[in-house]
């Protein structure tokens, strides 16, 4: 088991190094992101002028509910990863995996923990710089169970970008070109994943039908436990149970596209 | 005359070669105008998710923020369709060595490197950014003059040059620092703000997108040449806009140009 876990602590650490490499990209990034929240703040605050609140949520709800998106999105969104798998596969980069006692899986899955471990903590900085003018925008109300509940809730929505991701690199082994597959599925995530608005504005009934899909645990789940927009704890424990459903899911669905693939993979070279 | 013939005919080999190109790969031009649909998609369900719950943002109603939004796509499937693709190659062309290649075509550097590709994808997206706007405007019951009609074609070509000129200028950079890396985050982030009524934006907002970078009238001025008829101000400041960014954008260009030494062997 140690043996195991050394293993994969060194992928983690040369991914640290590796990611570090482009600390300025996701600096640079995280800066453009603030002039995103600015847009952000000035469409709502305009939409909630001459009004108290908007779905049951005052401006600083939701306001928080960006800024809170924002910061998440550099901790669990899945970033270049479908793109990086594709191209190890395209290479014929990972046949050394074939050989090698390394799960490919828990391989790119640490890789994505060390990346976003750097990319959330650098994206933390224009963040906090920004914070003086952040401060009187954000509230964190809530029960207090809600914090408890959304670090198994973050896990899970790092699990499934992550897995979401892995599928669609691995669609490699049967398209030449993803990226397109990747974009139009980035257009899905961004509305049921709650980026572009809360999911909560929904008509209720839209509403209800995305928290069975699993673009609603991406991003949105955790994100309104945090912000205190899920304030019934049946609710929240219903939605970790159809999290941890799409976990499973997700996972068999990776590993059948796996195993399925290698059959069509063809590894060449000396 | 003769040098526009030229260009002109420079121009249609490369559309032609652009057609033959997409028509091999029809497939992947079905997904990408999925892409962008689904993208305008997206935009749109902003707005209405938002007017669900509320009468008016910054004092336009659903169907006139409809208008600028609609515009908004309308400039940026322009941009996306003709230019996007040649100036994003620009800068990794230029770090690689293969700027060289538009160098020693037959015509001004940039005009060769600008109209090299043409995205279909696109293009064939720009009648729906059209259509969304027809309807809002049927919707507001609108019955637009033909100068109105006139005057807003003109205006979203100005609004084309600005958003070419921007882009430009950004990619044009490379020819000092190597690497325009995260430009498309920028620009896709500057672009949000052509979505919000001038109105909209206060104190130092106003002075950044209103006043300094040509963002929100982009898309203001037509929307509201549109909806109540052109006016003689905030026409000319469009106008003079484009000219500004277009001069400004092509001296930093040409500049560049005198920077670049050939990184191929």
């Amino acid at each position: 088991m140690l043996a195991f876990l050394a293993k994969y602590r060194s992928v983690f650490t040369v991914g640290l190094q590796s990611n570090l490499v482009y600390r300025w990209n996701f600096a640079v990034r995280g800066t453009f992101s603030l002039i995103h929240l600015s847009f952000v703040f000035i469409l709502w605050g305009a939409a909630y002028a001459g009004q108290t609140d908007i779905g049951g949520f005052d401006l600083r709800q939701t306001l928080t509910y960006f800024i809170v998106m924002l910061v998440l999105q550099y901790f669990i969104s899945a970033m270049n990863e479908d793109y990086e798998i594709s191209e190890e596969i395209r290479n014929g980069l990972i046949n050394q995996f074939l050989l090698k006692p390394v799960n490919y899986y828990l391989y790119r899955f640490t890789i994505f923990l060390s990346a976003r471990f750097v990319s959330g903590l650098l994206a933390l900085v224009p963040v906090a710089l920004a914070l003086p003018l952040l401060a009187d925008k954000i509230t964190l109300p809530g029960p207090g169970w809600n914090y408890v509940i959304a670090v198994p809730a973050l896990l899970m929505s790092a699990l499934i970008q992550f897995t979401i991701a892995y599928c669609f690199g691995l669609l490699t082994f049967w398209f030449l070109e993803i990226q397109s597959f990747i974009i139009l599925s980035l257009a899905v995530e961004t509305i049921l994943g709650g980026q572009v608005f809360p999911l909560d504005l929904f008509p209720n009934w839209l509403y209800q039908l995305s928290s069975w899909l699993p673009y609603y645990y991406q991003m949105y789940f955790p994100a309104a436990l945090l912000t205190g927009r899920i304030t019934d704890l049946g609710y929240a424990l219903r939605g970790l149970g159809i999290q941890l459903f799409w976990v499973l899911a997700l996972l068999t669905v990776a590993q059948l596209l796996w195993s399925r693939g290698l059959r069509r993979h063809t590894a060449v070279g000396g | 005359m003769e040098a526009l013939r030229h260009y002109a005919r420079l121009w249609f080999a490369s559309a032609r070669y652009s057609l033959v190109r997409t028509m091999m790969f029809r497939a992947d031009f079905i997904m990408w105008s999925l892409v962008e649909i689904f993208w305008m998609v997206v935009n749109l369900m902003l707005i209405a998710v938002i007017y669900s719950h509320t009468e008016s943002i910054a004092g336009w109603g659903p169907w006139e923020m409809t208008i600028i939004v609609g515009t908004s796509m309308l400039v940026q499937r322009l941009l996306m369709g003709f230019f996007w693709t040649n100036l994003f190659e620009m800068s990794r062309n230029v770090r690689s060595g293969h700027f060289d290649f538009f160098m020693a075509q037959p015509g001004w550097p940039l005009f060769m490197v600008s109209t090299r590709k043409i995205d279909l994808e696109g293009v064939i997206n720009v009648p729906l950014a059209i259509a969304v706007i027809v309807f809002a405007a049927h919707k507001l019951g609108l019955h637009p003059s033909w100068l109105q009609i006139g005057c807003f074609s003109l205006f979203i070509l100005c609004g084309l040059v600005i958003h070419y000129a921007t882009l430009l200028f950004f990619v044009s950079l490379v020819f000092w620092m190597q690497s325009a890396h995260g430009i498309e985050h920028g620009y896709f982030g500057l672009n949000e703000f052509s979505r919000l009524p001038r109105e909209a934006l206060k104190g130092i907002a106003s002075v950044v997108f209103v006043y300094t970078l040509p963002v929100i009238i982009v898309t203001n001025v037509p929307a509201r040449t549109l909806i109540h008829g052109p006016e003689l101000g905030p026409a000319l400041w469009l106008f003079g806009a484009a000219v500004f960014w277009l001069a400004v954008a092509v001296t930093v260009f040409q500049r560049g140009i005198r920077r670049y030494s050939s990184a191929s062997s």
